[in-house]
């Protein structure tokens, strides 16, 4: 598997950044508009539950692993401390991303936030 | 204009009860009236915030005020929440889409405008040549783009408000329709949905098209070209209004929790 690192700010307005990475990449393997569309989403939507919708203190660190079947993408964040984030997704979210990747979640190894997600090439 | 005064919150409370309650409209205005008094000291708060972007402070605070009456419009008093921080997210949102609009409209560089205009046509021809969408590669040697400029046009179809995206949609036949004469009867059991029931206040506030759209994707499991199809729009539209809901809405649940 390929891998493709970035840090960015948590911020929402850098995350134009990582939706073309994944857009890059996605298409790459060759993806379709409507699944690259789809991807753009998810990645917006995990990526909220980090950045906020007004941003917050600290990094993103978003790694994208390339394999001929497909991409995955999973992302941590390293805030100052006593920032909130949730770390459970909403049902909203749940349904959302059931729809437009294979795989996404939540998760918080070492007490640190983050999400993986993945999708695969339709046939 | 009606004197600001600080009134305690029951007293706020009894102003929207009779706001809500009212059965005339002068009854209704007047209350409108002393609520928006009552708030505007918040709306200059929030408009002084987007001072320094070149557009004068009365200027914002009547956009502000927009959102001001949106919100008091909307409040729900069984909601166990101040009004104040119920309106905030409001009127902060009606004065940056006031940037945003305004903003981008002047700013599309042509460049940019054409490349966009010229993939809308492609993703849907091609679309309909190859009976499913796309890939970034197909529309570059349809085009003779690079991918990375179709990345970037799909991308930046996001960032940019192209007037001619909300113009009214020509149909095959010449004549010209709107959006309302095309939402159809056959989804609308939309009324009884578990959707509306976790995500109801916010719903209820999205237009009826981008409540479609929603509906269409994530229950009913469209593609967006399909949607797009169905609603005569380009999929580069359909993409552009599902994040920008989807965005709002997240910008609600935020606020909620």
């Amino acid at each position: 598997m390929d891998k493709v690192s970035i840090s960015i700010p948590a911020s929402p307005e850098y995350l134009q950044v990582v939706r073309l990475i994944a857009a890059g990449l996605a298409s790459r393997l060759g993806f379709t508009i409507d699944e690259i569309e789809d991807l753009k989403i998810a990645v917006d939507e995990l990526c909220a539950y980090l950045t906020g919708t007004q941003g917050r203190d600290g990094d993103l660190n978003i790694t994208f692993g390339v394999e001929g079947s497909g991409l995955s993408i999973t992302g941590t964040a390293t805030l100052a401390p006593g920032q909130k984030v949730r770390t459970e997704l909403t049902e909203f979210s749940q349904m959302i991303l059931s729809t437009v990747v294979d795989e996404a979640r939540l998760d918080q190894a070492n007490g640190v936030p983050g999400f993986t997600l993945s999708k695969m090439k339709s046939e | 204009m009606t004197e600001r005064t600080d009134l305690e919150r029951a007293e706020i409370r009894e102003i929207f009860q009779k706001y809500k309650a009212a059965t005339t409209e002068e009854e209704q205005l007047a209350a409108r009236e002393q609520l928006v008094a009552q708030f505007l000291g918040l709306v200059e708060f929030l408009a002084r915030r987007f001072r320094n972007r070149g557009e004068p402070l009365e200027d914002l605070v009547q956009v502000g005020t927009i959102g001001l009456l949106k919100a008091i419009d909307r409040f729900d008093l069984e909601r166990e929440v101040e009004f104040s921080t119920y309106a905030t997210p409001t009127i902060v949102g009606e004065l940056k889409r006031h940037f945003r609009d305004k903003g981008w409209a002047v700013r599309v560089p042509r460049r940019l405008q054409e490349l966009h205009l010229e993939l809308t046509k492609v993703v849907s021809s091609l679309g309909q040549e190859l009976g499913r969408s796309p890939t970034p590669a197909e529309l570059a040697k349809q085009t003779g783009l690079t991918e990375e400029q179709v990345l970037e046009g799909l991308e930046i179809a996001q960032a940019y408000n192209f007037a001619s995206l909300d113009a009214p949609i020509d149909t095959e036949d010449g004549a010209t329709t709107s959006f309302a004469d095309q939402l159809g009867s056959e989804d609308e059991s939309l009324e009884n949905l578990e959707y509306r029931a976790s995500l109801a206040p916010e719903m209820e506030k999205l237009p009826e098209r981008e409540r479609r759209i929603l509906y269409l994707r994530f229950y009913k499991g469209l593609t967006q070209s399909e949607i797009a199809e169905r609603l005569e729009i380009s999929q580069m539209h359909v993409s552009r209004l599902l994040n920008r809901t989807l965005i709002q809405l997240r910008e609600a649940l935020e606020t909620e929790s």
